[in-house]
């Protein structure tokens, strides 16, 4: 039909089949040997590839959440020691406080005590007085009077008077 | 050249020519054992051969999606391949083996150095572009593409149908028949007047095969990117 177009050639058309089946089996082996494994290998490294980055944008995050997450944990350990260590000052104060007026009511207390002593003291100890001085009154008194009926012994009785006073002292 | 004769013998009735069946029968076993000795141990992390398998598919996959939508490029992709890596092996064949028989028809030579395997292929390229477009857009979408931009245009859209088939055949066809035919000119000059012309021939054999082998790649490019810009257009409806 068209050989005569064609320089020194000539068209056999069994040969078009030939390579229209030829083409067809060659399409299916290549498909079952190469094609088919090889692009699902390609498609599997390329989902792979993807997933790798898709995981490690994950981690990246997941990075980052853990650091903030630290830094938060860390702020929050720091007011956590600022307010014990306030605490602990403002405890320290109040019983240090406690501690001093404590101090100072005793010491009041204490004062008190020793002066009531001490005018207790004090007051048994003019009221001993008194009654010494009464009986050393008493005492001259009535020596004297003794002395006054003999008349002439104002000596001795001076003397004894003396002498009574120096053993009183003594006593 | 063209009074060579032609071995042919026949079966179920039709006329086969030896050559282009021995021919097409080595490049389908060269096809084969390269895709079959390069696709052994798959891995994650490609060795050797499978980087090279793989570097061939992302390259006929790149020409398809030079034209074809991304979305539509995994379907043609096994086509696009095999097309491929038959034209250029075919294209390359003739450059290294050439058997004829005593009588001087050929037995072994580039397939593609004969219309008719590149007609086929031609013809398969059409038939996969109707195709296409049926299963893309339906029947009534897709013919009435030739009716587009008017209705007057119907004799040039199916002209253009078979000027398609034509010149995609032929051209393929044209540089690699030539390239052969010329080949085995610079030889009949080789040993035309013995040492003195085989001395100057020599040189330009291996230049003129280097620049075929150049030709025959650039061929098998070209005809699986005309192929899918033919299938792209079969692809959309016309504005």
């Amino acid at each position: 039909m068209l050989s005569h177009l064609m320089i020194g050639q000539t068209l056999y058309f069994g040969d078009s089949l030939f390579y229209i089946v030829t083409f067809l089996l060659l399409m299916w082996i290549v498909k079952i040997f190469a094609w088919g494994p090889v692009t699902k290998m390609m498609q599997d490294r390329a989902d792979k590839i993807s997933n790798d980055i898709d995981s490690a944008e994950k981690s990246r995050t997941d990075a980052a959440g853990l650091v903030q997450q630290r830094q938060a944990a860390l702020a929050n350990s720091r007011s956590e020691a600022q307010t014990i260590v306030s605490d602990a000052k403002t405890n320290g104060q109040q019983q240090r406080e406690q501690i001093v007026t404590q101090a100072q009511t005793d010491v009041q207390t204490m004062k008190q005590n020793a002066q009531k002593d001490i005018e207790q003291e004090r007051q048994d100890a003019l009221s001993n007085a008194r009654d010494d001085v009464a009986d050393l009154s008493i005492e001259i008194a009535s020596k004297i009077i003794q002395r006054e009926l003999k008349g002439d012994d104002q000596k001795a009785l001076i003397d004894s008077y003396i002498e009574g006073l120096g053993k009183q002292h003594e006593s | 050249m063209s009074d060579d004769p032609v071995s042919t013998f026949q079966f179920l009735g039709l006329t086969f020519s030896t050559a282009n069946v021995v021919s097409g029968l080595v490049v389908f076993v060269l096809i084969v054992a390269v895709v079959f000795f390069t696709s052994r141990k798959l891995a994650m992390k490609p060795t050797k051969g499978q980087n090279f398998l793989e570097w061939l598919i992302d390259f006929t996959n790149g020409i398809l999606k030079g034209s074809i939508s991304a979305g539509d490029v995994g379907k043609f992709g096994l086509w696009g391949f095999t097309l491929f890596m038959f034209l250029f092996i075919s294209n390359e064949l003739g450059l290294f083996i050439q058997v004829a028989t005593r009588g001087g028809a050929a037995i072994v030579r580039s397939p593609t150095s004969d219309p008719i395997a590149t007609l086929t292929f031609s013809l398969m390229t059409m038939m996969v572009a109707q195709f296409a477009g049926v299963w893309k857009l339906g029947y009534k979408r897709h013919f009435t593409n030739y009716l587009k931009p008017f209705v007057f245009w119907l004799p040039i859209s199916i002209f253009e149908e078979f000027t398609n088939f034509l010149t995609l055949g032929l051209r393929i066809f044209g540089v690699i028949f030539s390239g052969e035919m010329l080949l085995g000119v610079i030889w009949d000059l080789a040993v035309s007047h013995g040492i003195a012309t085989m001395v100057v021939a020599i040189p330009i054999e291996m230049i003129w095969q280097g620049f075929s082998l150049f030709l025959g790649a650039i061929q098998a490019f070209v005809f699986v990117t005309l192929s899918s810009v033919y299938i792209s257009q079969k692809l959309e409806v016309e504005e």
